[in-house]
């Protein structure tokens, strides 16, 4: 008799510890690894409050790729930010939105956001995680509220138990919201292209002979603006385009008020702009060569042009022909087909 | 005779007695209690209707105001001794809205004593802003249903103030708007307001207090700089009308009176 209890003590013991490890398994959320690339300076973005996790990830990119966050249902963040082409929304000057509306800004690439400390082509936010909000609430984007997009997404039963187990208070709020597209967007890293490798002593990469000419003539001529390996200083400027007189963008002075920041844009980072045509804030450039084209003979003075487009008495850039090709060929030395290819962040 | 003498001591000890009850020291006050603080919005002495036509301001402009919703914050209490209570800054960020009847700040758990001035600021500062998602928490949300969040911008609307407005120069009926708020990160318009109380605020386990402002909005365009709107009725990110304006909304604000111990 009392081996029998014994052994039924075993038993139930047995099927208590299983069920108990089955549960742990499945509740498992484990940080996610944040490397700084060794060329890149250190973050901006404060990972001590919101610490990427493989949950938080994970849910991060599901709100990314869905098409709730927008008032029509259709209109996710990955619409206008596809990967291929380093997350702009390629071929097209401008944002296309809900009801067929139209932004009056080129999509900017999304990449080593962590890094940046101003966001949207006028600054409008400061923060990463306040970012979303832009886009969610225009009304020729994704024309939606804050509070309609929470609404929507507590109906979900994933998404309830997703928020719970991404978060440790995992009710399903804006803070939460906007954490997990955050953990997302922070781990988008791009720094592996073939200047990368070349720059980093990897892979025994090495550059050809134009393309470390378009190197140094990048350093001698573009590399004020477009600093550091992350190749912007993430400030505001002018850099002389002639403005667009249907659509009047005035630029950082739209959220500065400031006069003298009228048609200022922030420099953007040069990183896989192989893919990212067309350019510039309004995409009027189709190609890398009409860019340069731009800066050595299109320059228009302004009282907000840039001081470095204006030396020696000249407008713009001074560059010859042969230059031009050079620093195209460097310029295509910063596409990173890993992380247009990286299934970590792909839709499907 | 006699008589008469002891009804005269009797009412020398309750006026005694009653003066001590009223002169309460800080030793009697233990444990902590609630302080909320009333907005009573009004404009130029009168109160303040939405819809309803005001006189004329000294500018010369007739106002009808369709909405004053602004954002407070960071309040804080200086006692007696001088020392400041700083309320926990992660709860203290409230929005009052004529049009959704918000009018009071509740701020529980106030260490007991006797304070002489209340301080808060007008807005979001840049502190707060910066902690991104981890700082706003919910006020994002009660930001946006209170019409006080930028769509094109991912920022908060300091000032929600709206209507329409007639004047000299101006005869048609014309709508105006004054949003403010920061400019992004080039322009900090968060300002703070410090008010001395007419009476100390008393606070205890036995008693919840309430400080009664009363605002006057007329200030928002008649304070410090004249905001003529006959001369622009829209203003949102203007650098220079809007820190004047940021100026002028600091100063709308005025204790009436405090309550000690429960009621308004």
């Amino acid at each position: 008799m009392i081996r029998q209890i014994c052994f039924l003590s075993i038993c139930t013991l047995f099927f208590i510890s299983c069920s108990s490890k089955e549960e742990e398994y499945i509740q498992i959320n484990t940080p996610l690894a944040f490397e700084v690339p060794s060329n890149f300076p250190e973050e901006v973005y404060n990972l001590k409050a919101n610490p990427p996790t493989k949950l938080g990830f994970e849910l991060g990119k599901k709100l990314f790729y869905d098409g709730r966050l927008s008032a029509n249902g259709f209109v996710s963040c990955g619409f206008c930010h596809e990967q291929r082409t380093a997350f702009t929304h390629h071929g097209h000057q401008f944002s296309h939105g809900i009801d067929d509306l139209e932004g009056k800004r080129n999509t900017p690439a999304i990449q080593n956001v962590a890094f940046m400390s101003e966001f949207a082509w006028d600054g409008a936010t400061s923060h990463l995680d306040l970012f979303p909000i832009i886009p969610i609430t225009n009304e020729v984007e994704m024309g939606e509220t804050m509070s309609s997009v929470i609404l929507k997404i507590k109906s979900d039963s994933e998404y309830q138990y997703m928020f719970e187990k991404a978060f440790e208070e995992g009710e399903i709020t804006t803070e939460n919201f906007l954490k997990a597209l955050s953990q997302f967007m922070v781990m988008m890293i791009s720094a592996n292209s073939k200047y990368d490798y070349y720059i980093r002593n990897e892979n025994d990469v090495d550059l050809s002979d134009i393309e470390k000419e378009g190197l140094e003539l990048f350093k001698a001529k573009c590399a004020t603006c477009h600093q550091t390996d992350l190749f912007t200083d993430n400030s505001f400027r002018n850099n002389g385009l002639p403005p667009n007189p249907n659509l009047n963008d005035i630029g950082r002075a739209e959220v500065s008020g400031a006069v003298s920041d009228n048609y200022k844009f922030k420099v953007p980072s040069l990183r896989n702009i192989e893919l990212t045509a067309p350019y510039m804030h309004d995409g009027r450039f189709g190609s890398l060569a009409a860019v340069l084209d731009f800066y050595t003979d299109g320059v228009v003075d302004s009282p907000t042009l840039d001081p470095e487009l204006k030396k020696e008495n000249r407008l713009g850039i001074l560059l010859t022909e042969s230059e031009k090709i050079a620093l195209i060929a460097y310029l295509n030395t910063l596409t990173d087909e890993n992380y247009i290819n990286d299934t970590r962040f792909a839709e499907y | 005779m006699k008589n008469y003498k002891i009804i005269v001591a009797s009412i020398f000890s309750l006026i005694l007695f009653s003066c001590s009850d009223n002169d309460e020291t800080d030793s009697e006050l233990t444990g902590n209690g609630e302080v909320s603080i009333t907005f009573d919005n009004g404009f130029n002495g009168n109160d303040l209707i939405i819809g309803a036509k005001n006189s004329a301001n000294t500018n010369g402009e007739e106002l009808t105001i369709t909405r004053l919703n602004y954002i407070v914050s960071n309040f804080s209490l200086i006692d007696v001794d001088g020392n400041e209570y700083i309320f926990p800054k992660d709860d203290s960020y409230f929005i009052i809205s004529q049009e959704n009847e918000i009018e009071d700040v509740v701020l529980p758990e106030i260490p007991a004593g006797e304070y002489t001035t209340l301080k808060f600021g007008v807005g979001v500062d840049q502190e707060k802003y910066l902690q991104g998602a981890d700082g706003q928490g919910d006020f994002l949300t009660l930001a946006e249903d209170n019409e006080m969040m930028w769509s094109w911008q991912a920022g908060y609307k300091f000032l929600n103030f709206e209507g329409n407005f007639t004047s000299d120069t101006v005869t048609e009926v014309t709508d105006f708007k004054i949003h403010m708020g920061s400019h992004g990160s080039s322009l900090d318009n968060y300002k703070e307001v410090s008010l001395a109380l007419p009476i100390n605020v008393k606070v205890s386990d036995d008693m919840d207090s309430n400080i009664h402002l009363k605002i006057d909005a007329s200030k928002i365009l008649t304070g410090s700089t004249s905001i003529k709107l006959s001369e622009k009725s829209v203003i949102m990110v203007d650098e220079v009308k809007s820190p004047q304006i940021a100026v002028n909304t600091t100063e709308m604000f005025a204790v009436d009176h405090v309550h000690n111990g429960n009621g308004h």
